[in-house]
């Protein structure tokens, strides 16, 4: 690394291209932060601040962004700042701009030359040409300053001198939609942040090895920013939305909990919209029990079906069979039973159970379709536990004269409990937001004014079957599948208490902190027990 | 791995003899009945099952009964046979879903031929004066893009991600950044679709003025976020498996982080972070709720062909969602065919995924 004795000079003293850097990184992430403020809508757009609107502000941020990343590319270029520049920006740096103008040169001459590749090819590849080469001919501390600074100068110039403005809009030849400036301008400038973060970082560290990881680094942290930022707005937008219909008539000490066989009942937490009935006339507040026991019976079922079958397949494939040929054969076949589409699985239920088992929708059904979705995981999961119990346990077992049934049952599962227990709970819940596959073999009323009564529909007969169970057979609500009934074709029974959506939110909450809990332990589980892997 | 299976099949059936025998030598008959008690009763339970007979219920009770009967006298080798039996039941699973496509969409094969994955002309789907035509084209057209749309956003950003979780954030960062990338996995599809429907869709309607409320572009930009862990995740795993000595010796040659991450670390991980996106291809290819909740159900097809905001809205999986509960007849038989041409084009892609996934393991787990 040619730069590798000068790392310890420079790092001493802080240099002026370090001091122009600062601010305009603080610029970008500032300006990247209001693009998207503005495109949320939390920023009006036509809002002033200091004499500018928000917009041209943008502009004004983007020029100086570029006259700071140039200023410091051309100066470092003359020898005035201490950098430690490559002789080229590279080649892939070349390509980013190379496209980037490309694309520019497109939209460009389509909107304003002509709709033929005649036109509008020759000038997107002459720009890309340009792009590619301003970007790798010249040492790096110009290659990577001055393509970007342009960028940001150009399009920040248009904003200021009010060519793109809220009122302008781009209406594509290629499409029905219109792209107005109101909302196109934030979402450029955002990009063009992107650059301006990622010349400003490069020069920050004075270019070379050094400026390549800072500018990598502060590319990805924004994007990985901007993804955490996004899984906190769903919950947030489903939190926000869901809380007031989820707390109608809620209480802390509103409820009852009765004490089973004691006439005792203590004061107890109270929120009618879980523990109430839908459908009915007679409630105060409709709820979303009926759903709530539907998905509870369902997750029950496919656990008691896939879990059984999951171990144990994982047992014999581990213990019992040759590693090799067959292992091999139902390890692609258990991988692709785990990534088939939830709906497919919905079509093979219709067609092989339904009218073999129901006739009709039916929890049952819906249990079983579940249970075969569940069942990948839950053997691929406990397979990895078992493989990863350490021999030594197994030898141990064996030297006492324990049999290998014996140390199977009583060392080897054991063992691989923990690492199965997280991976059911992970499936689990995945399978409880599942909605695809309910839509074709379970679903019955959306509203219902019951929860269904498996327990206490037990009958038997001498007949064959012997034992039947009525309820297993009907279809039934589940918490998914009632939050798609309500967004599609619901007509929310009661409209003077919730609205549809009022109802979708507060169902969309109950299902997120069902899902959510779920994982929440086996995250957590998975987190205790490697803790105590790791005494060990 | 794939291209010996072929072969080994061709090994293991020259092998059944002798394992027979071995099986034989090592099994006294006590344990053989119960082993031959066992799985008759299973494939006659199979058997009555599927010819719908009332009379299941008796051989499930016969296998009940020798499973009980043989706990007692020969556990470990009814042990033995159980785990082998939900073995063969995994795999049949697989097996009878295959089955079952097929032949539930064989009556629209016989009545349209190939045109059901290629006729481009009105009319496409429905009963007409022209006869019942059904032709998923449309329908594929649509996969294909709102595929497109969110493998554009997934695979850049997760792989961004699964760079900054094992190579560039500090430890605390990691370990709050990780669970929830995996909480990202867990938001059920259906709340996803609610939040498209309510403000994305009416986001681009109300200022974009797309023709009709919820379009290709929206929709895959929800099945991009949804399909995101999922590269995140595997690709993460892959990076995760390079040896560590291989980063340090660049490391210890003067190289810089970013330099050992872009220069080694990434092309060892290549294959294994292509593995990641390809199933996360997979995963937004069979993503149903969303895009059925946020889509038009219009079928046909854009122009030009990459006009993402028109008003035609229909995937496979969501052909097959909101048509799937009152189809009958032709119809149902062509969203079965819809499921045979989702299911076979996913598993491709996960089969592509493992064989990739298992070049990386040939190539750098030479210790394991």
């Amino acid at each position: 690394m040619s730069n590798a004795t000068e790392t310890e000079l420079r790092a001493g003293h802080s240099t002026l291209g370090r001091q122009v850097a600062l601010p305009v990184l603080g610029l970008a992430f500032l300006t990247f932060l209001a693009t998207w403020a503005t495109t949320f809508q939390w920023i009006d757009e036509t809002r002033t601040v200091l004499g500018m609107t928000v917009l041209t502000l943008f502009g004004v941020a983007l020029l100086l962004m570029a006259a700071g990343v140039a200023g410091i590319g051309v100066l470092s270029r003359f020898g005035f700042l201490d950098t430690t520049p490559s002789p080229t920006a590279g080649l892939p740096v070349g390509i980013v701009f190379g496209t980037l103008w490309a694309f520019i040169g497109m939209a460009v001459s389509l909107q304003y030359i002509g709709n033929t590749i005649v036109y509008w090819g020759p000038i997107a590849f002459v720009l890309g040409a340009v792009g590619l080469l301003t970007a790798t001919l010249p040492r790096e501390d110009i290659g990577s300053t001055v393509p970007s600074a342009v960028l940001l100068a150009v399009l920040g110039g248009l904003i200021v001198a009010g060519v793109l403005d809220a009122t302008w809009v781009y209406e594509a030849e290629w499409t029905g939609a219109i792209f107005p400036g109101s909302e196109l301008i934030p979402l450029l400038v955002s990009v063009a942040t992107l650059l301006g973060v990622w010349s400003a970082g490069k020069a920050k560290e004075g270019f070379g090895a050094q400026g390549r990881e800072v500018g990598a680094f502060y590319i990805i942290g924004t994007v990985v920013f901007s993804m955490l930022s996004v899984l906190a707005l769903l919950i947030w937008f489903i939190v926000k939305n869901g809380l007031d219909t989820f707390l109608t008539g809620a209480s802390l000490t509103g409820g009852h909990l009765n004490v089973p066989f004691a006439s005792i009942s203590f004061p107890f937490i109270e929120v009618p919209f879980v523990t109430n009935v839908t459908g009915s006339l007679f409630v105060e507040t409709p709820g979303v029990m009926p759903a709530v026991v539907g998905t509870l019976w369902l997750v029950f079922g496919a656990v008691l079906f896939a879990v059984p079958l999951g171990v144990g397949a994982a047992v014999f494939l581990t213990e019992y069979a040759d590693q090799g040929r067959f292992t091999q054969v139902v390890e692609v076949a258990t991988n692709g039973l785990w990534s088939t589409p939830s709906i497919v699985f919905g079509l093979f239920g219709l067609a092989f159970l339904v009218p073999r088992i129901s006739g009709g929708n039916s929890i049952f059904v819906g249990q079983l379709v579940l249970g075969f979705m569940l069942l990948p995981l839950v053997l691929i999961t406990s397979w990895e536990s078992i493989k990863a119990v350490p021999d030594e346990y197994r030898d141990a077992s064996a030297a006492l004269g324990v049999s290998k049934w014996q140390t199977i049952r009583s060392v080897v599962i054991p063992a691989a409990m923990p690492g199965t227990i997280t991976g059911v709970i992970l499936g689990v819940g995945r399978i409880a937001g599942e909605t695809a596959p309910l839509l074709l073999v379970f679903g019955g009323a959306p509203y219902p004014s019951k929860s269904p009564n498996v327990v206490g529909q037990f009958s038997f007969s001498t007949e064959p079957p012997f034992i039947t169970n009525q309820a297993l057979l009907e279809p039934a609500s589940a918490l998914p599948y009632q939050l798609y009934a309500t967004i599609t074709a619901g007509v929310f029974p009661r409209p003077e208490i919730y609205s549809n959506q009022e109802f979708g939110w507060g169902t969309a909450l109950v299902l997120l902190l069902v899902v959510l809990g779920l994982y929440a332990i086996g995250v957590a589980s998975r987190l205790y027990f490697r803790r105590k892997l790791h005494y060990e | 791995m794939l291209q010996q299976i072929p072969y080994r099949a061709g090994e293991f059936a020259r092998d059944v003899p002798r394992r027979l025998r071995s099986y034989r030598a090592r099994t006294d008959d006590e344990a053989l009945l119960i082993h031959a008690l066992g799985g008759l009763t299973t494939l006659l339970t199979f058997v009555l099952f599927f010819q719908s007979s009332k009379w299941t219920v008796i051989p499930l009770l016969g296998f009940v009964a020798v499973t009980a009967v043989g706990w007692r006298r020969q556990q470990a080798e009814v042990a033995k046979g159980l785990t082998f039996l939900t073995t063969i039941a995994t795999v049949s699973i697989l097996a009878l879903i295959i089955g079952f496509l097929l032949w539930e969409s064989k009556d629209i094969v016989e009545h349209m031929g190939l045109g059901l994955l290629t006729k481009a002309e009105e009319p496409l789907w429905g009963a007409s004066n022209e006869g019942q035509i059904y032709s998923l084209t449309p329908m594929m057209m649509g996969t294909a893009l709102t595929t497109l749309i969110a493998t554009a956003i997934a695979a850049p950003l997760g792989i961004a991600g699964a760079i900054f979780i094992s190579e560039m954030a500090p430890t605390r960062v990691r370990e709050v950044v990780k669970p929830g990338i995996e909480l990202m996995a867990g938001i059920p599809s259906i709340t996803y679709g609610f939040i498209g429907l309510t403000i994305l869709n009416q986001y681009f309607y109300a200022e974009f003025r797309t023709p009709t409320i919820g379009n290709y572009f929206a929709a895959g930009i929800m099945i991009g976020l949804m399909a995101l862990p999922t590269v995140v995740t595997v690709s993460e795993d892959a990076i995760s498996t390079v040896p560590e000595s291989m980063k340090s010796g660049s490391l210890a040659m003067g190289s810089t982080e970013w330099q050992t991450t872009k220069s080694v670390t990434m092309p060892a991980a290549l294959s294994g972070v292509s593995a990641g996106v390809l199933l996360g291809v997979g995963r937004a290819m069979g993503e149903t709720m969303a895009a059925t909740v946020m889509l038009s159900h219009t079928k046909g097809f854009p122009s030009p062909a990459f006009d993402v905001f028109s008003n035609y809205g229909e995937t496979l999986t969501t052909v097959i969602a909101f048509e799937g509960g009152s189809a009958s007849g032709l119809q149902l038989s062509a969203l079965f065919a819809g499921g045979v041409v989702l299911f076979f084009t996913v598993m491709v892609l996960s089969i592509a995924s493992q064989w990739v996934e298992w070049r990386m393991q040939q190539k750098l787990g030479g210790e394991k």
